[in-house]
């Protein structure tokens, strides 16, 4: 029982980091109809940031709004330099050009800084841990978790409350009504793409605290495991990216923790295999979303 | 056939006398003094030469490589350029970054160190090229386009995934050297491929055989699957190697190698097993194993003691937080000063660029210097029969130590060098082997 509480935590703070990295993909997804493949390069980019600032002595408590800064910015550059010049196109030309960036962005590393991996100090109090009972809980899972609570209800409040929230929202809904309505395509775009770049710099923070590295393909796994949250949770529905970003985390650390030994190894098969069999009895995912128009 | 008559006809000298020109250790540190032949070796000389000698060829394995007095060229001090037909070496290498940290550096040291080989007169009088080929996506493409060059030996990247497309490639007819590998599967002298270093058993087998030697007897094992190539097999060689010296591995866990920092469900079985005084071996990355540790010493295991494979040198474990004790194999231990310092340490100066991945830069340029001598050693130019040669070479000093392949399947049977970082340096603490 006692193992089942630590992975259970363990699971939910794995899992808010993808919860975060999903709903930076969902957001997109809502008013661009876009599944984007470059997400992880806010954190290719990011992690890049906190190699060097943090090789030359500055503290992660600097680094912290770097990283941040940086995965908005990034996200922001992104958009404009790739994804305005093919607004408009084909879900399919949107895919392959999210696909494209995140290549560039990789190459660019590869060639221009090394293809070895950078790495860097992690904050010490990443793996103390406090103890309840029996339990030994990390600091940073309670941390992690915390911090991506708070995101989420500022989210929430973002945009359930405000007039960006509200264009978000028209947008997500039928974009081109939304536009007649006096929303301005650029403003809840560009938006959605900083917002997208906040997300993925909390949880860009979170992930380097804890890989204490980077290297150019480093945005790979945190695209993925956002991409597959997303998908889980019911792809543009941004409660169902949440839900699917802990189930994920939840699956991972329980599957590992409990598949016998001999098969162990093989979590990550299972992990999929999970998947799969949901998309087959449940292919819109855990949350039906009805509507998601592209721009 | 020309070109094998004039190096019968040209001994081996242009690069030896000329190379000589570090005489306090011209020879001490190179190969073993060849046997005496009817052409006797000229006496060192203090100023580099590019003049061909007049001594015949041996043939017969007297030949040797001056590696000191290449390495000391100076390159703004050249003697006469090297002329006729060029020794071609081919450098099949993936820039990816799945090996790019070897390969990149790698593929810029050699031609660097060719620079220095023609700088004193080039190998038996003829000029070295190096041309290097991307693997990119299609190895085979890449060493196609080496061996159309017309290269006598190859240099190729570490991991089957890209090294067996290239011995497909050669069907065995042109020497292979896989510099950074120490994958056993990638050895087969009787296709002409080598490594250039230990492999994986004898690696892990060392790391086993020092736990055991500091009185440890429990050992917790990361692996990423039995049998899996490199991230398995080096733990399925230590489990061996300790479970044969006698002692017990209380728990063998799995991780997914380069990609996983966060060990929460392991650490929570370890932490209910461990007695607080086994080794944990792995052959994860550096900041794998900074991770890992960090987590379990967050859960009071502080008596552990850690040692890991060459992978600790791909990153560096010199250059982590919390490393202190932690143990690796590398395939060299460099000291300041030492000649790979001093070698690497010319490349920074004239490139104005430090490599990445020093542990491993000297087995790209012993590669080179064998396939050289397997041509100094057969006296020819023709890519098999220079692959026949290498495979008797016997007592090789190279930069990363003695390696012989005569009597084995190309593997040499080289001694592991076990480091620690002991007071924040990355110490030499014991040689198995």
């Amino acid at each position: 029982m006692t193992e089942l509480l630590q992975n259970l935590i363990d699971g939910l703070g794995r899992g808010s980091i993808y919860a975060l990295l999903a709903l930076g993909v969902a957001v997109i997804f809502g008013v661009m109809h876009l599944l984007n493949f470059a997400h992880g390069e806010l954190i290719t980019v990011s992690g890049y940031v906190a190699f060097w600032t943090i090789s030359e002595g500055w503290s992660w408590y600097l680094v912290t709004p770097i990283i941040i800064g940086t995965a908005i910015v990034t996200s922001l550059v992104i958009e404009r330099v790739a994804f305005s010049r093919v607004r408009g196109s084909s879900d399919f030309t949107l895919l392959l050009t999210s696909f494209g960036v995140h290549f560039v962005v990789s190459a660019i590393f590869l060639l221009y800084v090394s293809a070895s991996v950078k790495t860097f100090s992690r904050p010490r109090w990443v793996t103390n841990t406090y103890s309840i009972g029996s339990l030994h809980i990390e600091v940073f899972d309670t941390v992690v978790i915390g911090v991506t609570l708070v995101t989420l209800l500022a989210t929430s409040w973002l945009v359930q409350r405000t007039m960006f929230g509200l264009a978000l929202r028209a947008a997500a809904a039928d974009f081109d009504t939304a536009r007649l309505m006096g929303v301005r395509s650029d403003t809840v775009i560009r938006g959605a793409f900083a917002l997208s770049g906040l997300l993925a710099g909390i949880a860009g923070v979170f992930w380097l605290m804890r890989a204490g590295n980077t290297v150019p393909s480093a945005g790979i796994a945190p695209m993925l495991k956002g991409v597959l949250a997303a998908l889980i949770g019911g792809l543009g529905s941004l409660r169902g990216a949440v839900l699917g970003g802990f189930v994920l985390g939840l699956a991972e650390v329980l599957l590992r923790s409990r598949l016998p030994d001999s098969v162990a190894s093989l979590t990550e098969g299972f992990v999929f295999l999970l998947i799969a069999l949901l998309f087959i009895f449940r292919p819109q995912g855990l949350i039906r979303v009805a509507h998601a128009e592209r721009v | 056939m020309k070109l094998k008559f004039l190096l019968a006809l040209l001994a081996v000298f242009s690069l030896v006398a000329a190379a000589c020109g570090n005489d306090d250790d011209g020879g001490g540190d190179t190969a073993p003094a060849p046997e005496p032949t009817e052409a006797p070796t000229p006496e060192p000389t203090e100023t580099p030469t590019a003049a061909p000698t007049e001594a015949p060829s041996t043939g017969d394995g007297g030949a040797q490589l001056f590696i000191d007095a290449v390495l000391s060229a100076d390159l703004d001090n050249c003697g006469t350029p090297p002329s006729g037909d060029p020794i071609r070496v081919g450098m099949a290498m993936d820039f990816s970054d799945v090996v790019g940290f070897v390969d990149i550096p790698g593929s810029k040291l050699v031609p660097f160190i060719a620079e220095k080989v023609n700088c004193v007169g080039g190998l038996n009088g003829f000029p070295v090229e190096v041309r290097v080929a991307e693997v990119g996506d299609d190895a085979v493409l890449a060493t196609q386009e080496l061996l159309d060059w017309g290269a006598h030996f190859l240099i190729g990247p570490p991991f089957a995934d890209f090294a067996l497309p290239i011995l497909q490639t050669t069907e065995g007819q042109v020497p292979l050297f896989v510099a950074a590998s120490t994958e056993p599967t990638l050895a087969d002298a009787s296709i002409n491929s080598f490594l250039v270093t230990f492999d994986d058993y004898g690696m892990s087998g060392a790391a086993a055989q020092w736990a055991w030697d500091q009185g440890i007897t429990r050992a917790i094992v990361f692996t990423e699957g039995e049998g899996i190539p490199y991230t398995g097999i080096n733990p399925d060689a230590f489990m061996a190697k300790f479970e044969e010296l006698g002692g017990e591995v209380v728990s063998v866990q799995t991780y997914v190698w380069a990609a996983d920092t966060d060990f929460s469900a392991q650490v929570n079985e370890i932490a209910g097993i461990s007695q607080n005084n086994e080794v944990v071996f792995s052959a994860a990355l550096g900041f794998q194993v900074t991770a890992l540790r960090g987590q379990l010493e967050g859960q009071g295991l502080d008596g552990l003691t850690y040692i890991g494979t060459d992978a600790l040198d791909a990153t560096g474990i010199q250059f982590e937080d919390n490393n202190e004790g932690i143990a690796h194999t590398p395939h060299t231990s460099i000291s300041p000063g030492d000649r790979i310092d001093t070698m690497l340490a010319d490349y920074e100066a004239a490139k104005g660029e430090a490599l990445d991945s020093r542990g491993f830069m000297a087995l790209y340029v012993d590669s080179m210097f064998l396939g050289f001598q397997g041509i100094l050693d057969c006296g020819c130019t023709n890519p098999a029969d220079i692959g026949a040669a290498v495979a008797q070479i016997e007592g090789f000093q190279g930069l990363t130590g003695e390696i012989t392949y005569a009597g084995t399947n190309g593997i040499p049977p080289k001694a592991v060098p076990i480091n620690q970082i002991v007071d924040g340096v990355d110490t030499l603490v014991a040689t198995i082997g």
